[in-house]
């Protein structure tokens, strides 16, 4: 990978597909083509292309248009949390 | 659709340098299931005292390639999980994944095309499973790569990228160097810019669909110039690695 | 309310030849239980790093005070300060021994307004709105200072600067990054990660990681 010099403010940052894993795990489904309407903006995205911060104690996935937090996630040894206050909503193709 | 993903212990079959940094890997799954081009696997590590790292890495594979997965891993030198795979990984030893993982990066024949894959460095994976499928399907929709390396050694898929370029002229691959050119190199020389995809996607009059994956800068560059240059962005999906990879 | 999954039960795999992360003999005692050694120093984030100018930064102390103060950057780098030596443990399981940071401390900030006898706990709240919660008396006395320097050095963006919080007896997301201000209050309230699962308090030594530990 090349290393560009980096400002760290994007570099830290990976798309909201990095954590399809987890969020399928919660769901049951893939969610990376989810769409999430911001609460704050209104702005609507994929989930999968949300920014997302995940080198801390939890995920925050944000809006690419606003940066608002739009979910948060937290891995604990006996539960998984997931608050998404910053979210209106998140539509979900009905599955076939 | 895909229902509960569960951890599975695959069998490494093969293990093969690519560059000096990179190798691939492929895994007999137990419980393998058709991926789409684009998608990841997890990797857990578990040490005797149970402490867990986990990492996700593109698959290389075409779903075609049954019941085996492919994975191309980048050894990051102060990584945690990468110089495992790379030095005590042998073939014969299992290794916990899960997947597949992933709907937004995807791209399979029947999305249709043209077809733009812009990659830096290691983020060629995900877009080599994507012209193996094709090609695997012997699709005939044209499809480009813009690919940037550092060095001529740091090329993955080189040889099969060239002989699969060669097979059909409906696939085009534009290389561009940023550090070090082949001798005689008369390609791009420089880090992938608004001018050089103008003349890559010149033929497809912006109505492509592009897939771009690598470190978080340069995708993050190449989407705004596709923007500027004004494709649709829901043609556009981008996958960043993020400052390591490791 | 936030909606809580249980977690299915782990496998009993090992991973032939991973030794994991060390825990080196000659330093095991001053690492916390669960804590593993690093050299380097990650870089955690919640969100993109703020760059606020510094002849638009400020520092404020506020809530039940008598009257809150507010310190321009030139104000604050006239406070006196002092450089310590102390170990770091993230809650993500490292440990960095013998870090150097130069920065005021609490105690001296405290000399500028008069702390009202309700006071018990302390909000810290920093650019990009990350919050972290924390009891007054394990502040004061040295255990907290709003550090600009690391290692001799201002304080690089990523790691917090250019000032942030830091509270070494506690897990390091307590030591908010990017810090503008603190605000007294009487009663605890959970932060941005004390209200997701981690612990309320988060002493390493104790092991507080999550809430219910």
């Amino acid at each position: 990978m090349e290393r560009i010099e980096a400002d760290m403010n994007t570099a830290l940052m990976v798309d909201g597909n990095a954590v399809a894993g987890e969020l399928q795990r919660i769901f049951g489904r893939d969610m990376t083509m989810a769409v999430a309407r911001c609460a704050g903006c209104a702005n609507e995205a994929e989930m999968g292309a949300l920014m997302a911060f995940t080198r801390g104690p939890g995920v925050v996935l944000r809006c690419p248009a606003c940066q608002a937090a739009i979910a948060r996630i937290v891995e604990t040894p006996s539960a998984i949390y997931l608050e998404a206050r910053g979210a209106t909503y998140l539509r979900l193709a009905a599955q076939s | 659709m895909q229902p509960l993903i569960e951890w599975q212990a695959g069998t490494v079959t093969e293990i093969r340098p690519e560059t000096p940094q990179t190798k691939s890997f492929t895994l007999a799954l137990p419980k393998w299931t058709a991926h789409r081009p684009g998608q990841h696997y997890d990797v857990r590590l578990t040490a005797p005292d149970g402490y867990q790292t986990q990492r996700s890495y593109s698959i290389a594979s075409a779903p075609e390639q049954v019941g085996e997965l492919e994975l191309t891993v980048e050894r990051i030198p102060d990584g945690e999980v990468s110089p495992y795979l790379h030095d005590v990984l042998v073939p014969g030893d299992q290794l916990e994944v899960r997947g597949p993982i992933g709907g937004y990066f995807v791209w399979e024949v029947g999305l249709g095309g043209p077809l733009l894959l812009v990659a830096g460095g290691s983020g060629i994976v995900p877009l080599m499973a994507m012209l193996r499928h094709r090609a695997a399907q012997r699709a005939t929709l044209p499809a480009r790569l813009l690919y940037s390396s550092r060095v001529p050694d740091g090329v993955i898929y080189r040889s099969e990228l060239v002989q699969l370029s060669d097979r059909d002229h409906a696939l085009e691959l534009f290389f561009t160097f940023t550090r070090q050119a082949p001798e005689g190199w008369t390609g791009y020389r420089r880090r992938i810019d608004e001018a050089m995809l103008t003349e890559v996607i010149r033929p497809f009059e912006e109505r492509a669909r592009v897939y771009v994956c690598g470190p978080t800068l340069l995708v993050e560059t190449v989407a705004n110039a596709l923007v500027r240059m004004g494709l649709p962005t829901e043609l556009i999906r981008t996958e960043r690695f993020g400052p390591t990879g490791s | 309310m936030p909606l809580r999954y249980t977690i299915q039960p782990v496998a009993g795999f090992i991973s032939r030849g991973f030794l994991g992360r060390r825990r080196p003999a000659e330093v095991e005692n001053r690492l916390p239980p669960g804590q593993y050694l690093v050299t380097d120093f990650p870089v955690l984030s919640a969100g993109p790093t703020p760059h606020t100018p510094l002849d638009r930064w400020s520092f404020t102390i506020e809530g039940l005070v008598q009257s809150p103060v507010t310190w321009s950057w030139d104000e604050f780098q006239k406070l006196p300060t002092q450089t310590v030596t102390v170990d770091i443990s993230c809650v993500t399981k490292w440990t960095k021994l013998d870090t150097k940071w130069r920065g005021v401390t609490f105690d001296t900030l405290l000399q500028a307004v008069q702390v009202e006898p309700t006071a018990h706990y302390v909000m810290a709240y920093s650019d990009g709105g990350y919050t972290t919660n924390l009891p007054l008396d394990e502040m004061v006395n040295g255990q907290a200072f709003v550090a600009y320097e690391f290692d001799g050095k201002p304080l690089a963006p990523e790691h917090g600067g250019p000032a942030r919080l830091v509270v070494p007896h506690l897990y390091f997301w307590k030591s908010a990054k990017w810090i503008r201000g603190l605000r007294l209050m009487e009663r605890n309230a959970p932060g941005f990660w004390e209200s997701l699962g981690y612990h309320i308090h988060g002493d390493p030594w104790k092991e507080e990681r999550y809430s219910g530990d």
